[in-house]
């Protein structure tokens, strides 16, 4: 048999000392004057001595804690500060002594549980959501290939007429142009001039139909240096020489092949320098060149037109991200040539890119690393 | 890209690997077994039965018997549920054959995986497999089905309680878009209630899975 005192010490060594509870004791004026082992490890470093109320968070500025402890056997949901840093809402129980208040708190089951709910529930949303996106995404990439095979059968289609217009219409600037009046020569060579670009136009809805579908193969061979800028340079130059632009090749000096696809990489180059020679003004140089860096062959094509700003560079190798800036005789863009020639460059395992200062020229670089891969259809 | 639809079941090893992870709400251990089964190229259909379904049930049983508290057994359903985004860049990759299915659980079922993994068997067989979540009002399936025009409404119930609300759901939606079919099921059918549909005019209980992907297959529109 327990005698009360046994029973006392009993509940002050094992309940109040182990339990998983807070035992506090707040003395006359409500301060804390005593915490058991749980309450010592929960409660902040300085909350000894200091009055509860201070250290219950409370925002609705209405906590009267002598009320809250005259209810009797009741209990309270309270927020207490914590040597964490994060408040614990914790079930409070507050027993008079004839000095000062017995205050038991324990964890809130009923708020834990709620907060597993929640948790389980933000889990399922954002679970939805994720299936959502990928649903949704799937749906743009099956409109992209329906896109893909509208705009080739377009193209496709208004080619022909396109050619039709432009070669009548050459036909009669050649064989009756002398019959004509002044001014109807010049509707005509307004007509051909309108008809060629639509043709340009065509032409790269076509290329870019067919590397978006996936359906464009590299046929690569194997090329040295020399013969891929060979291939450029006299186009190059006429397309220079139109606007009296100084054109400069410097060629990587060595022997080394790379695996390419000659007629692609060579558009790209010319569209490159095409679009150099468009952003400068007469008298200005356009610097072709080349160099390696470690394994892979650097072009790089220079000039000393207006450059570009710098949150224009990001969108210019996107479909239609055309920079701010203009060309200078006024030249047509339908601001697919970029992203060709991304799709082109990525498609050989390189990259593309611009360096450019406003005011002091761009330079467009890609790379073609060395490989001895066989020809890979583009990825989507 | 097209995925090997029957591909070999999962390892008993692997499997009991899953359901021990699950067991004590080890994600990570979950994932890996996820992850290895995903990166062998092996079949989503064996990964979603023999995988996540199986486990599943045998959860729910040792829940049912007492033997693990519903907090596991909640968690155990979030891991699987988490798990299933990592299947879904294949999943949605399935060729398409043009046709729909709206799936959703009926108001108050917040036992949601079960429908989701229905939605889910549709995109895997070609389909598109649009998915409401968990207690989901009628009028927001009606919404959709109206936006959507499916092929076809899929009710999932995971307990018994639900029954009256997926009868009930089922009635309107057929009242509302009468050439649209109706399939039902879930884990709530184990404790009765096929009475309660089979009367119902263009609504169908199906058992499991395989009974589903049968259905789609033979192209099954009229119910």
């Amino acid at each position: 048999m327990f005698d009360g005192i046994a029973i006392a010490e009993v509940m002050r060594t094992y309940v109040l000392e182990s339990a998983p509870v807070l035992a506090l004791y707040l003395d006359a004026n409500y301060r804390v004057a005593g915490a058991n082992a749980q309450a010592r490890r929960v409660l902040r470093d300085n909350a000894l001595g200091r009055p509860l109320a201070e250290q219950i968070v409370d925002f609705s500025h209405s906590l009267d804690l002598p009320w809250l402890i005259r209810q009797g056997d009741t209990v309270h949901r309270l927020m207490l500060s914590t040597a964490s840093g994060i408040p614990e809402t914790l079930g409070f129980r507050f027993f008079p002594l004839p000095v000062g208040v017995l205050a038991l708190a324990s964890l809130d089951l009923q708020e834990q549980q709620e907060l597993c709910e929640e948790v389980l529930g933000l889990n399922r949303e954002l679970n939805d959501l994720t299936r959502q996106l990928h649903q949704a995404n799937a749906e743009l990439r099956e409109l992209n290939q329906l896109k893909n095979q509208f705009l080739g059968m377009a193209a496709h289609d208004l080619r022909s007429p396109v050619g039709l217009i432009i070669n009548y219409s050459e036909f009669v600037l050649d064989e009756a142009g002398e019959k004509l009046s002044a001014e109807h020569r010049e509707f005509l060579r307004i007509s051909l001039a309108a008809a060629t670009g639509m043709k340009q136009l065509i032409e790269s809805f076509l290329d870019l139909s067919v590397i978006e579908s996936g359906q464009l193969r590299l046929e690569l061979a194997p090329a040295r240096v020399p013969e891929i800028l060979a291939g450029v340079e006299k186009m190059a130059r006429l397309i220079a020489a139109k606007k009296k632009i100084t054109l400069q090749f410097d060629r990587a000096d060595n022997e080394r092949r790379l695996q390419v696809d000659m007629p692609q990489l060579r558009q790209v180059l010319l569209n490159l320098i095409g679009n150099a020679v468009q952003h400068s003004v007469p008298g200005q140089r356009v610097w072709v060149s080349s160099r390696w860096e470690h394994q892979n062959l650097v072009f790089a094509v220079r000039d000393e037109g207006p450059g570009i700003a710098p949150e224009d560079q990001a969108k210019l190798f996107k479909a239609f991200g055309r920079a701010g800036t203009k060309k200078t005789a006024g030249e047509r863009s339908v601001g697919l040539g970029l992203a060709i020639a991304r799709k082109v460059v990525e498609a050989h395992g390189g990259r593309i890119w611009v360096e450019s200062t406003p005011g002091q020229g761009a330079t467009f670089l890609f790379t073609i690393p060395v490989q001895e891969q066989p020809a890979q259809p583009i990825a989507q | 890209m097209n995925q090997p639809l029957h591909s070999p079941f999962v390892p008993e090893e692997t499997y009991q690997l899953y359901l021990a992870g699950l067991l004590a709400n080890n994600r990570q251990q979950c994932r890996a077994s996820f992850e290895q089964w995903l990166e062998a190229n092996n079949g989503l259909r064996s990964l979603y039965e023999d995988l996540v379904q199986r486990s599943l049930y045998e959860i729910g049983d040792l829940w049912e018997r007492g033997r693990i508290s519903v907090a596991t057994e909640h968690l155990a359903t979030a891991i699987s549920e988490s798990l299933l985004n990592l299947a879904y860049p294949r999943l949605f990759a399935q060729p398409r054959l043009g046709k729909s299915a709206v799936v959703t659980c009926a108001v108050n079922e917040y036992h949601q995986i079960g429908a989701k993994m229905v939605a889910d068997f549709f995109e895997l067989n070609g389909w598109r497999g649009y998915f409401l979540g968990a207690n989901t009002q009628v009028q927001k399936v009606q919404e959709l089905v109206a936006e959507k025009r499916p092929n076809v409404v899929a009710l999932s119930v995971a307990s018994l309680f639900g029954m009256d609300a997926l009868v009930h759901a089922a009635t309107e939606i057929r009242a509302a878009f009468p050439e649209v079919p109706v399939l039902v099921g879930g884990q709530g059918f184990l404790w009765g209630g096929r009475a309660q549909v089979e009367h119902l005019p263009g609504v169908r209980y199906l058992t499991s899975l395989g009974e589903l992907e049968s259905w789609i297959k033979e192209g099954e529109i009229h119910v």
